[in-house]
């Protein structure tokens, strides 16, 4: 199980989220730069949580101002989608540049 | 009727273990977790909240009081046959799934966790504890680092009053909390769930800071004990329990470690019940590793011998267990280490505190003492056949003092 990040948070990008994560699991941080060849905060539409790194506490829910997040049981269905875009950015840390592509077209 | 969070939201007062940051933003230290928490917010336990840039943490109140044998906390190695006195606060940092102690630990996060506060002072709780006949009192039942201020609190009023005083804690801490803690403190148990993060992270943590609290609480000179519940399928591989017995073994061969057993409850009622030959497969795990005390517990009389505490050295039997109690405790010049009591007939109990005597301290570690209960002006003489008994019988120890010293591992 894990937290999902949704359809809200496109063009949003807040990072109240990535500061309140206890764990860094919320991908790509701010001016942050990765050596793995991921696109960068800039590069992308929305925020991602890592779905191996995620430990459930939930602390992003509240802080985020478009209520883009669910815990996945409470994902409405028409985001159902958002739980393989989320992981398809990272998981377990590693950028994953053939699922992300597939999934941005 | 006032909701449980505004009830707890009554019982507080600025926390200690915090820093503030920049728009009304705090960072917590009391946990692993370090939580960054905005304004207006709770950290992930729920209890620790942010108000206009000030952290408040619980205060003034117990959700459940206990007085049981210390045996069941578990310690083995501490004033065996003790009566320990338990209180705890709410919440959690973590949520794990098979928790024996959700009504309190997830109160805030579960709706169906209703465990109702209760307030006291710290001195009532002293004087509860010692009209109960307990010999230490203990924070446990929640999660005691994220409530480490009240427990400051009550523990200074413990000390005053002649009590030993413990944690029975997941081991998610900082070097903050447990610098914080270091004078208060005198038993530490960590539970040490998995020796696989993703395991952990399951449970709502991570097992980077459990393993460097660890390290920690033994070089900084907590008597430290450490549970494992082994639970069919989740955690009860040779591997990963190879590795986790290595590790302990690596910070201490003399740390205790309970492997116990797993019984259905929360939410997690998948895994069977953990049967006697899994323990006693774990047992062995540590034996080889390198151990010296291990427990397989919560199966009474269905482990054999694995219960009691022998000579690491010569085998002798020193104490007799079966389950929580004490069924024989043998007088014998034996060294064992953890916190044992020394009776004086003429001048009444008296207790030996793990670092007294530097001379003994420096010649068998920080953690070496003394077990069985001795007679008033026979303490020397005693000491000196107990030094003269692992002289003779472990002499790598003598040789190697490292053995039982800390090494940092990861």
């Amino acid at each position: 199980m894990a937290y999902i990040i949704a359809e809200p948070c496109i063009g949003t990008k807040d990072t109240a989220c990535v500061d309140v994560c206890p764990v860094d699991c919320i991908h790509p941080a701010k001016s942050r730069s990765y050596d793995d060849g991921r696109p960068t905060f800039d590069e992308v539409p929305q925020l991602y949580i890592d779905p191996t790194e995620c430990i459930d506490c939930g602390a992003c829910v509240p802080v985020c101002p478009v209520t883009a997040i669910f815990p996945l049981e409470d994902l409405p269905k028409k985001w159902q989608a958002y739980t393989a875009i989320n992981a398809s950015y990272v998981v377990g840390g590693k950028f994953q540049p053939d699922k992300f592509q597939i999934k941005r077209g | 009727m006032s909701s449980l969070r505004e009830i707890i939201h009554e019982n507080v007062r600025e926390g200690e273990l915090y820093q503030k940051l920049d728009r009304k933003w705090v960072r917590c230290f009391a946990c692993g977790h370090c939580c960054e928490i905005p304004d207006e917010q709770p950290g992930v336990c729920k209890v620790r909240y942010n108000q206009g840039g000030t952290l408040y943490v619980p205060w003034g109140y117990v959700g459940c009081i206990q007085c049981d044998p210390i045996e069941k906390k578990p310690f083995f190695h501490a004033y065996p046959g003790s009566l320990a006195y338990s209180f705890g606060m709410l919440g959690c940092d973590l949520h794990c799934a098979y928790c024996q102690n959700w009504v309190t630990s997830q109160a805030l996060r579960d709706p169906a966790a209703v465990a109702g506060p209760m307030r006291v002072a710290p001195t009532e709780l002293i004087l509860d504890a010692l009209h109960q006949g307990g010999r230490v009192i203990v924070s446990t039942y929640n999660e005691p680092l994220i409530t480490s201020e009240w427990a400051v609190a009550v523990f200074k009023e413990a000390r005053a009053a002649g009590l030993l005083t413990g944690f029975v804690s997941n081991g998610n801490g900082t070097p903050q909390v447990l610098e914080y803690l270091r004078p208060w403190v005198d038993l530490y148990k960590v539970d040490l769930k998995s020796f696989d993060d993703r395991h952990y992270r399951q449970l709502g943590g991570r097992l980077q800071p459990i393993l460097e609290t660890i390290q920690r609480l033994y070089s900084l000179g907590f008597w430290l004990e450490i549970v494992t519940l082994v639970i069919p399928g989740f955690n009860d591989s040779v591997d990963e329990l190879t590795r986790l017995a290595e590790f302990l073994a690596n910070v201490s061969l003399d740390i205790p470690w309970h492997v116990t057993a797993f019984h259905k409850d929360y939410k997690m009622t998948d895994p069977q019940n953990t049967r006697p030959e899994t323990l006693v497969r774990a047992a062995e795990i540590g034996k080889k590793a390198g151990l010296r005390y291990i427990y397989p517990g919560n199966l009474p009389g269905q482990v054999g011998d694995w219960e009691n505490t022998r000579c690491p050295n010569c085998r002798e039997l020193l104490i007799e267990r079966y389950g929580y109690l004490i069924t024989g405790y043998h007088h014998s010049a034996r060294l064992l280490p953890g916190l044992w009591r020394v009776y004086s007939w003429t001048m009444g109990c008296c207790v030996l505190p793990t670092d007294y005597r530097p001379s003994f301290r420096a010649a068998y570690g920080p953690t070496r003492f003394v077990c069985a209960e001795l007679v008033g002006s026979r303490t020397s003489s005693w000491l000196s056949m107990a030094k003269r008994h692992v002289a003779e019988t472990d002499t790598s120890l003598l040789a190697n003092p490292a053995r039982t010293s800390s090494r940092v591992l990861m």
